[in-house]
């Protein structure tokens, strides 16, 4: 029906990790260390087991059906009618984190690279790119995803060896001194932001990769390779701004660059390590805005989505600007009503889903032998 | 004011990229959720650039999730 392209496992490898880091890199280090202070990194390798086994649970959804997206599997499973209501929620889920994304975007523009200009000015510049990646396909984002992911790495190892010299290994002391519950409850964020949202995956996952059962283990490596970056970042975090600082900071990731000083001679090379941030906010925008997109056109059982891109991409720009009046109020929501809207639609329904499966599998099973 | 049609004259340059091609290939249903989602955003557009207030999304969710959160922190 809608797009024929395949994209290999690599590429699905790449499009993961950078997912996986999105902005969890930017503002994950102050969520962890809020609660779990200077044992906020072992609240990431906490966070990134957890998340583990929820993406584990999703490469099980996906390989049920492994040629249908997230959508046409939810109708498989649940029927027309209250498969289009789980599927609008995803739709509606996805939507929003688009224009979070988009928000995010130019809050960290507008508050650290440009401060004169207007968050209208850069939302628009970043969501004209946004569309066009959409209109050209997946298999133009994962190409050029492909390239990014070099200048990524390379960009990420010039901050981890800059930094180290401004290590001081007191600022981790004493270890494990917060309770365990409080760490639990502090890696939720970057369970949330990390592992959860993945979901929008796998409208990518079976259907459009060459080989999906191969492309299963790809999915588990990228979230690996994904959560020790935000381990390292976080961890670098902790050990060169402090534990009360890294809390303090609404993007510790950028303070992290600030700090770096070889010799009185690099120095304030920040604005190129925002480079870093950009890219990996970049893709996962993409992937949300492509689920959404694909998904509504698959709800609706269109023949073609691009004439949706432009409409939706008008709709997340002026969603962006009304979305968070202030800061504050997006800290907050972060916190609290984003973590509850995303177990529900990120983990109690495929949990639904996991149970209605066992139901109706043979049913299922004689179903597609009819067909 | 200038706002506004600045706001029409995007969707004349939308409108006139991707309704031709549709036409042609006589795609009704895809033409009808266009021109929904089209009237949505220029509508949105509009009444955000007369400052009127938005329908938030986020408020609909705070409705819905902040008393659980309320009975789980309590």
């Amino acid at each position: 029906m809608l797009p024929t392209v395949k994209i290999n496992s690599y590429q699905f490898l790449v499009l993961v990790i950078l997912f996986t880091i999105g902005t969890s890199i930017l503002v994950i280090p102050s969520a962890l260390a809020a609660n779990a202070k200077q044992d906020a990194w072992i609240a990431a390798i906490l966070g990134m087991g957890i998340g583990l086994l929820i993406v584990w649970l999703f490469t099980k959804i996906g390989l049920w059906f492994p040629n249908l997206t997230y959508i046409q599997v939810n109708e498989t499973l649940f029927g027309k009618w209250i498969g289009n209501i789980f599927s609008f929620l995803f739709i509606f889920m996805t939507f929003l984190y688009t224009a979070i994304l988009l928000y995010y975007s130019g809050s960290f523009l507008t508050i650290h690279v440009m401060p004169n200009t207007p968050m209208a000015a850069t939302n628009i510049l970043l969501a004209i790119i946004l569309v066009m990646a959409v209109r050209l396909g997946l298999e133009t984002v994962a190409r050029s995803a492909e390239i990014f992911i070099v200048i990524f790495f390379i960009l990420f190892f010039i901050l981890v060896v800059f930094i180290a010299p401004e290590v001081e290994f007191k600022n981790i002391q004493p270890v494990l001194e917060t309770d365990i519950n409080k760490i639990f409850q502090s890696s939720l964020p970057l369970i949330v932001l990390s592992a959860m949202n993945a979901i929008s995956l796998l409208m990518i996952f079976p259907a459009f990769i060459n080989r999906p059962r191969s492309a299963k283990k790809y999915f588990l490596i990228g979230n690996i390779i994904g959560g020790l970056i935000i381990t390292i970042i976080t961890t670098l975090c902790i050990l060169v701004l402090g534990s009360d600082m890294t809390a303090f900071q609404k993007f510790p990731g950028y303070e992290l660059a600030k700090k770096i000083n070889i010799g009185n001679f690099v120095t304030r090379i920040e604005a190129m390590m925002a480079a870093l941030w950009i890219i990996c906010l970049y893709f996962k925008m993409v992937i949300y805005f492509y689920a959404a997109v694909i998904g509504l056109a698959q709800m609706f059982q269109l023949k073609d989505y691009r004439p949706l891109t432009y409409p939706l991409g008008m709709i997340v720009v002026i969603l962006s600007l009304v979305i968070f009046p202030n800061i504050l109020e997006q800290s907050v929501y972060d916190a609290t009503i984003d973590i509850y809207f995303a177990l529900t639609v990120c983990l109690l329904l495929p949990l639904l889903m996991v149970v209605v499966y066992a139901i109706r599998k043979k049913q299922l099973k004689k179903n597609s032998d009819h067909a | 004011m200038l706002k506004s049609v600045g706001i029409l004259l995007v969707a004349a340059v939308i409108l006139f990229i991707e309704v031709p091609p549709l036409l042609e290939k006589k795609y009704k249903k895809e033409l009808i959720v266009f021109s929904i989602l089209l009237a949505f955003g220029v509508g949105l557009g509009i009444a955000y650039s007369f400052g009127k207030s938005i329908p938030n999304p986020i408020d609909l969710l705070t409705f819905i999730f902040k008393p659980l959160h309320d009975a789980i922190t309590r």
